[in-house]
């Protein structure tokens, strides 16, 4: 209990009146950090439930750890396959990443460590940026506003982590962060009153502002100099004969041994994580049901149409699903409990809409190959009003059913 | 006072009044205006065929811009129909795209001819040509199309060979800044002088290709490497060349000037 | 009633009374034009003149306007000094009010011109409000001119189309933030200085439309 007495011990010093009043936020966040909350409901209203918001959101975190782990090693897995397909390649690449790299591991595609070292060395310090200056806001906006630091921001950096670009410059991370963490969250009060996920406001933030690396074919390597589309820009280019053409089977794309955001790729390990969450029931099952059945249903309906100009019209519902980031949009996205609807009815509209409008992204509009962040920046919005005509329809048939 | 000033009579005065006093105003500073307006319009795109033909400096005054286009550019009229010179209407003052939006000047393009997705195509267009000597020295035509979000409008010159380019810009576009934006760019813009339009056998050839030309491949000199990030802005500059270089635009006029029959 | 000073309404309407800032109003044309610091500038002279002459001449015939037709009385003149604004820049700065396009035109719409003549022209002597008329404009312009400075320069790394921060594209260090170049940037920074600008002048704080009653009884609420 050595921790639990230190913590005791300077305790004081934070409250009220103490030496270091202005830091309460951070001393509370390390306290339940460590410790169940000492407090207990004061009032009348009482739920007896063993969870709570901090476990909700370390189960969450704990639930990204298959796609991430997977990411790092396909982030390195990638880029060794260039290499060793590019030997000159190799000698060309600068930085101090890679005299790490070479320090610790080599550059063999069939080396699960040296894989997994070298997509390390790429997510950790996007990853640790995150965390740190998203952290600072997050710890600032607490400590003026005098409340407390949520777990809910372990969830965020670790979810804005994994949809970025594995080339990402560090310092465009960092803005990224800062953005969807102010403007996507404390401006409107911190957690549970954002309406917007924050996570992909940041995203959405350096997609529009910096779009030459954040989109195109050359950023979803590491590998500087080399250019290689996701599955999306090869579908969107030709259809999916041109992604199986480039060497990418259906179940490459499920298993997600291909170019991508960090942790977007692999639908296999995005799907263990979720599974565990629909189970423990911390995401919504009716979201991604919803979200499912609205992706499947608009693309049937395109196949049927067909088109002679448009490949992608062409594109079945099952390549939809392992290809860019719906997957994960759909399980760890879409399913953010502030953002989405409340109402079990408008879950399965606001699942629907996401579903709906990715395939009309990805399909119809010619400037964006991938739809879901802003399919479900959409969707988010209509949110509060989806619930709104779901409350206001039960009060009619209520009110009909007893006059 | 105040019923006076309520009553029927008064406020139509008043209205009348209003009216007159204003409509006098902004007639007299339209009229007074005009000159000075049509003169500027003129001016700006003079200055642009300028600068992409390489002629003068983008620092000139506009006396001097006026100056030289008159000395060295005139105006001609091309039949697009016949690819011939043509003096049905007069080249300064015929407007190609208000002409392309005329039903009389103009005709519908069918979707499969419209690559650059520009709808309706004019009858006539105005080129500028550029002598020295007596001999053709600069054409400048111009091209528009669609690009991602907006139709890009502009010129391409090229030298009296009529295949290598001198310049090709647009004046008018509204592309996403940085990506599209960028064929703005004097960067890329430069890319272009020096490139060829037709291969050996005559056939359009130029394109613009991604990731990067391959200078020893022999279609690298009509090769032009399209803008980072931008597929569909770069997608739409190719389209449009094609377009306006090939059978339904300038095409039959550059076959006849250099068989010396336009 | 007693009258402001000319320098009341000069000065009030930058700071305590900004017509973007605390009224909201003209956010359309500061969204639009404020991309580079050019055209953010002539917009404001522009807007800046029409508010001012418009506030004179609507304020010289004001005892003479029936109440039945003033507003369209105002629009009149609003609009006529409107168009000879778009013909002055069509003629002298043609390529400038091919930038601005519709938005000088849009002037006639504008709600602080409109505003102005309605809320204060019409009630005090022409001189009052030729300059309140100066003053709102030069608090519309003093948004302008911040969001297009902050626009231009980071959005492109120049100011007035001058390079002050050399970018990647043309061999420098700076990655321009393409955001700000789209209009939707102005939103943010509008969000942004309404932030500052009442944390610094807590008054313009905006009452809060509703209160979340304390649960239950107040001994429970803490």
């Amino acid at each position: 209990m050595g921790i639990r007495a230190f913590l005791d011990k300077i305790e004081h010093n934070f409250e009220k009146g103490g030496r270091y009043e202005k830091w309460y936020a951070l001393y509370e966040a390390v306290d339940t950090f460590f410790y169940r909350p000492g407090s207990v409901t004061k009032t009348t209203a009482h739920v007896r439930d063993g969870i709570d918001l901090k476990r909700m959101m370390i189960t969450v975190w704990l639930c990204t750890f298959p796609a991430m782990f997977f990411g790092m090693w396909n982030t390195g897995y990638q880029a060794n396959l260039i290499f060793a397909g590019n030997p000159e390649l190799l000698s060309a690449q600068e930085g101090w990443r890679f005299a790490l790299i070479g320090s610790l591991a080599g550059f063999d595609p069939n080396s699960l460590w040296d894989n997994f070292i070298q997509g390390a060395a790429w997510f950790l310090p996007v990853y640790a940026v995150t965390f740190i200056v998203g952290g600072f806001w997050e710890v600032l906006f607490a400590s003026i506003r005098k409340h407390e630091v949520n777990e809910g921001f372990f969830v965020t950096s670790v979810l804005f982590a994994l949809i970025l670009p594995p080339s990402i410059p560090l310092w465009q991370v960092a803005l990224g962060i800062s953005f969807g963490v102010v403007i996507g969250k404390e401006v409107f009060g911190g957690t549970g009153k954002n309406f917007l996920n924050p996570a992909l406001t940041g995203r959405a933030f350096l997609f529009f502002a910096y779009p030459a690396q954040m989109s195109g074919d050359a950023v979803w390597t590491v590998v500087d100099g080399f250019s290689g589309a996701t599955s999306l820009g090869l579908a969107a280019a030709g259809g999916i004969d041109n992604v199986i053409g480039h060497g990418i089977s259906w179940m490459d794309a499920f298993v997600g041994t291909m170019h991508g955001s960090l942790g977007e790729t692999s639908t296999l390990a995005i799907m263990i994580g979720g599974l565990v969450l629909l189970i423990t029931k911390i995401a919504a099952w009716r979201i991604v049901a919803g979200t499912m059945l609205g992706m499947i249903g608009l693309s049937l309906l395109f196949n049927a149409i067909g088109s002679s100009s448009n490949p992608m019209f062409a594109m079945p519902w099952h390549w939809h699903l392992v290809v860019g980031g719906f997957a994960f949009g759909m399980f760890f996205m879409a399913t953010d409990p502030v953002s989405a609807s409340m109402t079990n009815t408008g879950k399965w509209i606001f699942g629907a809409l996401i579903g709906v409008m990715v395939v009309l992204i990805r399909v119809v509009n010619p400037a964006f190959p991938e739809g879901m962040m802003l399919a479900i920046l959409f969707a988010n919005l209509f949110a509060p009003l989806i619930d709104h005509f779901v409350v206001q329809a039960n009060i009619k048939r209520r009110l009909a059913r007893n006059v | 006072m105040s019923s006076q000033k309520e009553s029927t009579v008064r406020t139509l005065m008043v209205a009348l009044l209003v009216c007159l006093v204003c409509s006098v105003f902004v007639a007299g500073a339209a009229v007074a205006l005009k000159p000075t307006q049509v003169d500027n319009r003129l001016l700006d795109k003079q200055r642009s065929i300028l600068a992409i033909a390489g002629l003068g400096d983008p620092g000139m005054s506009s006396s001097q811009v006026k100056e030289m286009f008159k000395g060295t550019v005139s105006a001609k009229l091309v039949d697009l129909q016949t690819g011939k010179f043509s003096d049905a209407r007069d080249p300064l003052t015929f407007d190609p795209l208000k002409a392309s939006k005329d039903p009389k000047l103009s005709s519908v393009l069918p979707g499969a001819e419209d690559i650059a997705s520009i709808k309706r195509m004019e009858r006539y267009s105005t080129v500028y040509v550029v002598e020295k000597n007596g001999e053709l020295d600069t054409l400048i035509m111009p091209v528009r199309g669609y690009g991602l979000w907006s139709t890009l409008y502009g010129f391409i010159a090229v030298k009296g060979d009529l295949n290598t380019v001198v310049g090709m810009g647009f004046y008018q576009h509204a592309e996403t800044p940085g990506l599209g934006g960028e064929v703005d760019n004097p960067k890329w813009k430069g890319q272009w002088p020096g490139k060829t339009l037709f291969d050996e056998d005559g056939k359009l050839a130029v394109q613009i290709v991604k990731g990067g030309i391959d200078a020893q491949s022999p279609q690298a000199v009509h090769q032009v490497d399209g803008l980072a990030g931008a597929t569909l802005t770069s997608k739409g500059v190719d389209n449009l060349l094609n377009f306006w270089l090939g059978e339904n635009g300038f095409g039959p006029f550059i076959a006849n000037l250099r068989a010396g029959e336009a | 009633m007693s009258q402001p000073t000319i320098k009341e309404v000069l000065i009030n309407p930058i700071f305590n009374n900004n017509p973007i800032g605390l009224q909201i109003l003209g956010i359309c044309s500061a969204l639009a034009v404020t991309s580079n610091l050019k055209t953010a500038l002539v917009m404001s002279i522009a807007l800046t003149l029409v508010t001012a002459f418009s506030n004179l001449f609507i304020s010289m015939v004001r005892s003479q306007i029936p109440s039945s037709i003033r507003m369209i009385v105002q629009m009149v003149i609003i609009a006529s000094l409107v168009i000879v604004v778009d013909q002055v820049l069509k003629a002298y700065a043609f390529s400038l009010s091919k930038q601005l396009s519709v938005f000088v035109g849009l002037i006639i719409t504008n709600c602080i011109v409109m505003g102005r003549a309605e809320a204060f022209a019409m009630q005090n002597p022409p001189v009052l409000s030729f300059f309140d008329g100066i003053g709102n404009g030069l608090g519309y312009s003093a948004m302008l001119i911040v969001l297009g400075i902050v626009r231009e320069l980071f959005g492109a790394g120049k100011l007035m189309g001058f390079e002050i921060i050399p970018v990647i594209n043309d061999g420098g260090w700076y990655q321009p933030n393409g955001l700000l170049l789209l209009p939707p940037s102005a939103f943010f920074l509008i969000g942004l200085f309404i932030w500052a600008l009442r944390s610094w002048k807590k008054d313009q704080v905006e009452q809060p439309s509703f209160k979340i009653a304390p649960q239950v009884s107040n001994k429970e609420a803490y």
